[in-house]
């Protein structure tokens, strides 16, 4: 049932979609929609994938949890950072708009993050070992 | 070299226990985006068969803000989601003797359904984000159309997900994080973080994603919200979306010649600015809030818009057709529905913070309504006619 209802509520979307814009409109959206799957799928993924294997492989076992969940907030600051960084929608007519020195900004959280990093790569190494689930990461992580 | 498989991803990470926790806090975030959009796409709509309530004045306020971080609070999530269950994108076809020509429609139909889950979630993620930032990188689209098609194409694919997913979500969720039985065979390997490792470091870069944006909209976060699209600042600490020279109104508005025309019924006042501080001023604290998720609380002084239509005799229960200056933009003419025109706190604005309005602002005058997205609350007023 919920299954039926959800193809019915796609099934309105598509016909919002499809009646409301013209074609050469609906065709753009089309295109994004595909390019956000291949920029996932393909960049994104792959990014995420190599870094992950390329961090178990060369990164002393003490440091890797820390960098797992440093590099997990960087990401996601990262990409919420791009329109901010880029200041594409900028005006110069109107000062109140992206009003932030975005670099500085996002300067400080990643070095908030590394700051994060250290301490418990820090803390880890006192404690002699990490925390569970670490025991046997000796292995290449895909 | 052979393309990677399913099986090749080995960590024990990549679960349904995993996967199954951080989609419920997904569903519920899209949930709440989709309610709240719903909410804004029926607030900017002028046709209201069930009236938008002027009441709580602050009403659209929280609904825009929470529609806006809640979508920043989205991206780890589905980040950390698409990771989880990344070795489901290279998964083959079922074959085999057993398989009949029923499984693998069934089978084609799901991961078609799975591809416009996630192609309709990143399209509405990076289309939003774009937009609070007003960075338009799209050619001929538009924004709004294409956001709400998108919902609910997003919605429906995650309907349709929840139910396919619904017995695998209920075992995962009544196991423990760490219990096996629904891992694939090849996740078996310990990495550098646990489940719950992982669970929590998701919950951190949420907080994390909500606490670098949410600035601007909750005052409190202002200063350590980084990436905020907005300081706050503004001419008498209040941001602006459209400019008077983006506008185009700078000569109109600040001629000498202004006047405001009320009319109804054939009958019309013209009023000057003066004429309008001559009336009885009243004072409401009301946010302006953007469409785009940014808001502000200001004090705004002027006429109520009630006594502007008594001038011509017009009775209560009565939409407004409010026109600017600006000559052109989709905002030029806005509806002021018959309750927010009847509300005691509907003001014709002239002053805000005790301040003649800026240019800006919508000088000489301005409307401003309780619980109304900001593209409504219609600037360098000029007109305001009773239908």
């Amino acid at each position: 049932m919920i299954g039926g209802l959800g193809v019915l509520v796609g099934l309105y979307g598509a016909w919002l979609l499809l009646s409301r814009q013209d074609l050469g409109q609906i065709v753009e959206v089309a295109i994004w929609f595909a390019a956000g799957v291949l920029a996932h799928d393909v960049v994104i993924a792959l990014l995420i994938l190599g870094v992950g294997a390329l961090m178990m492989r060369n990164v002393p076992l003490v440091l890797r949890a820390p960098l797992a969940v440093g590099s997990i907030v960087l990401a996601s600051v990262t990409l919420l950072a791009v329109p901010m960084l880029g200041r594409f929608g900028a005006k110069a007519d109107n000062p109140t708009l992206l009003d932030r020195n975005y670099l500085v900004g996002y300067a400080v959280l990643v070095l908030l993050i590394a700051v994060g990093v250290a301490v418990a790569t820090v803390v880890g190494m006192r404690h002699g070992e990490l925390e569970e689930g670490t025991g046997s990461g000796a292995s290449p992580r895909r | 070299m052979r393309a990677p498989a399913e099986h090749d991803f080995a960590s024990r990470l990549r679960s349904p226990a995993v996967a199954a926790r951080v989609g419920v806090w997904l569903g519920i975030c899209f949930g709440l985006v989709f309610l709240t959009g719903l909410i804004s796409h029926y607030a900017q709509n002028t046709d209201h068969p069930i009236p938008f309530p002027t009441v709580p004045a602050w009403g659209y306020r929280v609904t825009q803000g929470l529609h806006v971080v809640v979508g920043y609070a989205c991206v780890p999530l589905l980040l950390v989601k698409l990771w989880a269950v990344i070795p489901k994108l290279l998964a083959r076809p079922p074959t085999g003797p057993s398989v009949g020509p029923r499984e693998l429609v069934l089978h084609l139909l799901e991961r078609a359904s799975i591809g416009v889950l996630v192609a309709a979630s990143i399209f509405q993620l990076a289309t939003g984000i774009a937009n609070a930032a007003q960075w338009y990188p799209w050619l001929t689209f538009s924004y709004r159309p294409s956001h709400y098609a998108g919902a609910w194409i997003a919605i429906g694919a995650l309907l349709v997900h929840i139910a396919v997913k619904l017995p695998i979500i209920r075992t995962a969720l009544g196991e423990s994080l760490e219990h096996e039985g629904q891992d694939r065979s090849s996740a078996t390997e310990h990495g550098a973080l646990s489940r719950r490792g992982l669970l929590r470091t998701t919950w951190l870069a949420t907080a994390v994603a909500v606490l670098v944006t949410a600035g601007s909209t909750v005052p409190l976060l202002r200063k350590v919200s980084v990436l905020g699209v907005r300081s706050g600042d503004g001419p008498v600490g209040i941001p602006i979306n459209k400019s008077a020279r983006a506008a185009g109104v700078t000569a109109a508005a600040t001629a000498s010649t202004f006047a405001l025309t009320i009319a109804h019924n054939g009958r019309e006042v013209s009023l000057t600015r003066d004429d309008l501080l001559a009336m009885s001023q009243h004072t409401y604290t009301l946010p302006i809030t953007c469409v785009e998720g940014w808001s502000a609380s200001g004090d705004w002084t002027g006429p109520r818009v009630r006594n502007l239509l008594d001038l011509v005799e017009a009775p209560r229960g009565r939409d407004v057709r409010v026109e600017s200056l600006q000559e052109s933009g989709p905002f030029r003419i806005t509806l002021l529905q018959d309750n927010f025109a009847d509300a005691d706190n509907t003001l014709l604005a002239l002053a805000l913070a005790g301040e003649p309005l800026a240019l800006d602002h919508g000088f000489p005058c301005r409307l401003i309504a309780p619980n109304r997205p900001g593209v409504l609350q219609t600037k360098w007023v000029t007109r305001l006619d009773v239908l």
